[in-house]
């Protein structure tokens, strides 16, 4: 238990700090009380989301519009296609983005390193297949330099089943759109919403949500907890008799 | 040799070929008669051309400053250059026996005017004394003054054959009898007339040199080359408190290839650990053949910049602070080519395509220009997907669509936002009504949101089409 409590004390002293949620429900079952600031994250999408990108890039976009009023938020892709009025919409400050086209996975990979390293990059979000563990383990280094925080949406250029690694990542989310509820009475869509689902967390637990974008201070807001059988923490069986 | 109206001339003859009597101009069935083993080759102006562009990049080792002169002649510039070679001697010199080592026949001259230089090096090579050119250029015939052949066959109809004798009339009536050009041409000989040179890159003062003893190739000795002269030419800047945006390095090769490299700074530096950092990847591209005798440095774009002492490990600051970020800016422009590391600002347009304008990284962008009530969408594709629709009224959304083979059917929608085409960049009556298009928002039953359109007004005979053109997400 020593040895347990000192690595907590450690790691404490390695984390910075977390981007909180504002609700209890996600701020609970993640590490100091929100998203892990200094380390990089995983978002991957469902089905035809692999090759667009367009859920994970939409939560994740929402997510960082925080971090991007501190400092410049860096985007990596290997196709052009993120349109920058589409990420204002989404409340995200898209003079501070800078985006970047790389050629392939390596080079994406790289340039993900290199900008979670820079002075002056608050968060750094690139496109790409599947970071390795090396990959994964030298982005972490990479975040540890000046606290920036990572992201990486898994994307595939070309539909089909991506190929998924174990990875280093600090959490990985997986998203995919919900249908929205507009305000009753009012026609059309209501505000983006997402199942959001927490499949991976070091230090904390998973879970399962409907995230709704917010006009508020804070970008996202929790519609609802999802009871994923699968994902809650084992119930232990009753066997009768 | 050169085919000029049907008849075959020689075009350029060579030492051997001058001295048995053959000249340019003569036609080529007289030649061979003259001289049976003549070798004869087509002329090829381009291959020249490129020859010439050549030698002055290759040039660029004496001066930062070379003009060409088309077909066969080039300037260079070496105000305050020539100290380095210990005189004007020593540098015309040098350049006769290098060109001479490579099999190139020269003639050159100095002189204070561009305009004298050329006469002598093409009629009397010499280098003239400052205040000599006048007297040297006197005796020379005027065609030396770079006139057009048929100003010079006039005045050599009327018997003024050399630069002097056409100097030494009264100049109201050189004016008037053959033109301003004919004026102009004897005044830039005489250094009355100054005379803008097209330089192949803008002169630069910002250019270091470095020549070895014994020529270099292993990788190790050209990067630590590299980081000698970077640090040289930084520390001038330094001294003057200067930065630049541009550097180029060039590898002089012992057999007169040059081999360039250049890197670009977003923002004006000088620091010259960053400058090196930026080159060496770019050295495994260099082939040094039989080995690099000089390396050039130019800088370009040199502004006045005041650079902030700031320590390595700075921590996230508030933000917006452009030289922070400098560095990785030019870290990824140089690897990956200026075109791939932007800002999207808007642009005043309503075309979806044209609504994000790509700025350099590092220029402050306002995004004022997006209309936020106006939801668009996080992708956008570059070309519109074609998909098939089921949409009963015409002017409704579609209540199914059918998108990469998978149908999806809408459960809400919002619409139509109806963007015409940009008349006023085409002619008016290119506008085309097929041109409309009805956007619409459209969310599936899993809650995708889609941003779709019609092409086109609804007309019976032809159904218009419909096109996917961005994901919400």
């Amino acid at each position: 238990m020593a040895v347990r409590a000192r690595l907590a004390v450690l790691e404490g002293a390695a984390r910075r700090s977390a981007l909180s949620f504002g609700d209890a429900r996600v701020d609970g079952r993640l590490p100091g009380g929100g998203l892990p600031l200094g380390r990089w994250h995983e978002a991957v999408g469902e089905g035809m989301e692999i090759e667009t990108a367009a859920a994970a890039s939409a939560f994740v976009a929402a997510l960082t519009a925080p971090l991007a009023e501190r400092g410049e938020v860096v985007w990596i892709m290997r196709r052009e296609d993120l349109y920058a009025p589409g990420l204002a919409g989404l409340g995200f400050p898209a003079e501070r983005l800078i985006q970047v086209c790389v050629r392939d996975e390596a080079e994406a990979l790289g340039t993900l390193e290199d900008a979670l390293g820079a002075a002056g990059v608050v968060a750094a979000i690139g496109e790409a297949e599947s970071p390795d563990l090396i990959a994964g383990r030298r982005l972490q280094l990479a975040c540890e330099r000046h606290g920036a925080t990572g992201f990486v949406i898994r994307r595939r250029l070309f539909a089909g089943e991506a190929r998924q690694k174990g990875s280093a990542a600090a959490t990985r989310w997986r998203v995919a759109p919900a249908p929205s509820e507009p305000a009753l009475g009012e026609p059309g869509l209501g505000a983006p919403r997402w199942r959001v689902t927490l499949e991976r967390c070091q230090g904390g637990r998973p879970g399962a949500w409907i995230m709704e974008k917010s006009d508020g201070p804070l970008p996202l807001r929790v519609v609802a907890e999802l009871g994923d059988r699968q994902l809650d923490s084992p119930q232990p069986f009753h066997l009768a008799g | 040799m050169a085919t000029e109206r049907g008849v075959r001339r020689l075009a350029a003859v060579d030492a051997g070929a001058a001295g048995l009597g053959l000249f340019v101009g003569q036609k080529a069935a007289d030649a061979a008669a003259l001289a049976p083993e003549l070798v004869i080759a087509e002329a090829d102006p381009a291959a020249d051309g490129q020859a010439l562009l050549a030698l002055a990049d290759w040039c660029a080792r004496f001066s930062p400053a070379v003009a060409m002169d088309a077909p066969d002649g080039l300037f260079l510039d070496i105000t305050g250059v020539d100290h380095l070679w210990g005189g004007e001697a020593p540098i015309m010199a040098d350049l006769a026996g290098r060109l001479a080592q490579n099999g190139i026949p020269t003639r050159m001259a100095i002189a204070g005017s561009p305009g004298a230089a050329w006469a002598l090096a093409h009629f009397a090579p010499a280098i003239a004394a400052p205040g000599d050119e006048a007297a040297l250029i006197w005796p020379l015939p005027v065609a030396g003054l770079r006139l057009l052949p048929a100003d010079a066959a006039q005045i050599g109809r009327l018997g003024l054959r050399t630069i002097g004798a056409l100097a030494a009339l009264p100049r109201d009536q050189v004016g008037r009898r053959f033109g301003p050009e004919v004026m102009r041409r004897l005044d830039q000989a005489l250094g009355a007339a100054s005379e803008a040179l097209m330089f192949r890159r803008p002169p630069s003062p910002w250019f270091a040199r470095a020549t070895f003893a014994e020529p270099i190739s292993v990788p190790e000795d050209l990067a630590r080359a590299c980081g000698d002269i970077v640090r040289r030419l930084c520390a001038r800047l330094e001294a003057e408190a200067r930065g630049a945006r541009r550097f180029d390095l060039a590898f002089h090769r012992l057999d007169g290839q040059a081999e360039q490299l250049s890197i670009g700074l977003a923002l004006p530096g000088r620091d010259p650990a960053a400058v090196t950092r930026l080159f060496l990847p770019l050295l495994e591209r260099v082939d040094p053949g039989f080995g690099i005798e000089v390396v050039t440095l130019a800088a370009r774009e040199v502004e006045t910049a005041k650079q902030k002492q700031q320590s390595l490990s700075s921590p996230i600051s508030g933000g917006g602070d452009v030289e922070e970020i400098s560095p990785l800016v030019d870290r990824l422009a140089n690897r990956l080519g200026e075109g791939a590391v932007w800002r999207a600002e808007a642009f005043p347009s309503h075309a979806p395509e044209r609504a994000t304008k790509r700025r350099p990284p590092l220029s402050p962008v306002t995004n004022a220009g997006w209309d936020l009530e106006r939801p668009r969408p996080v992708r956008l594709f570059r070309r519109p997907e074609s998909i098939e629709v089921v949409a009963p009224v015409p002017d409704d959304p579609p209540l199914m669509f059918r998108w990469r083979g998978t149908a999806h059917r809408v459960r809400r929608a919002e619409g139509p936002e109806r963007l015409g085409q940009e008349w006023w960049r085409r002619p008016f009556d290119t506008a085309d009504p097929a041109k409309v298009r009805d956007y619409y928002r459209v969310e599936d039953e899993a809650g995708a949101r889609f941003w779709l359109f019609r092409a086109g007004l609804y007309d019976a005979a032809n159904p218009p089409k419909w096109w996917l053109h961005g994901l919400f997400g």
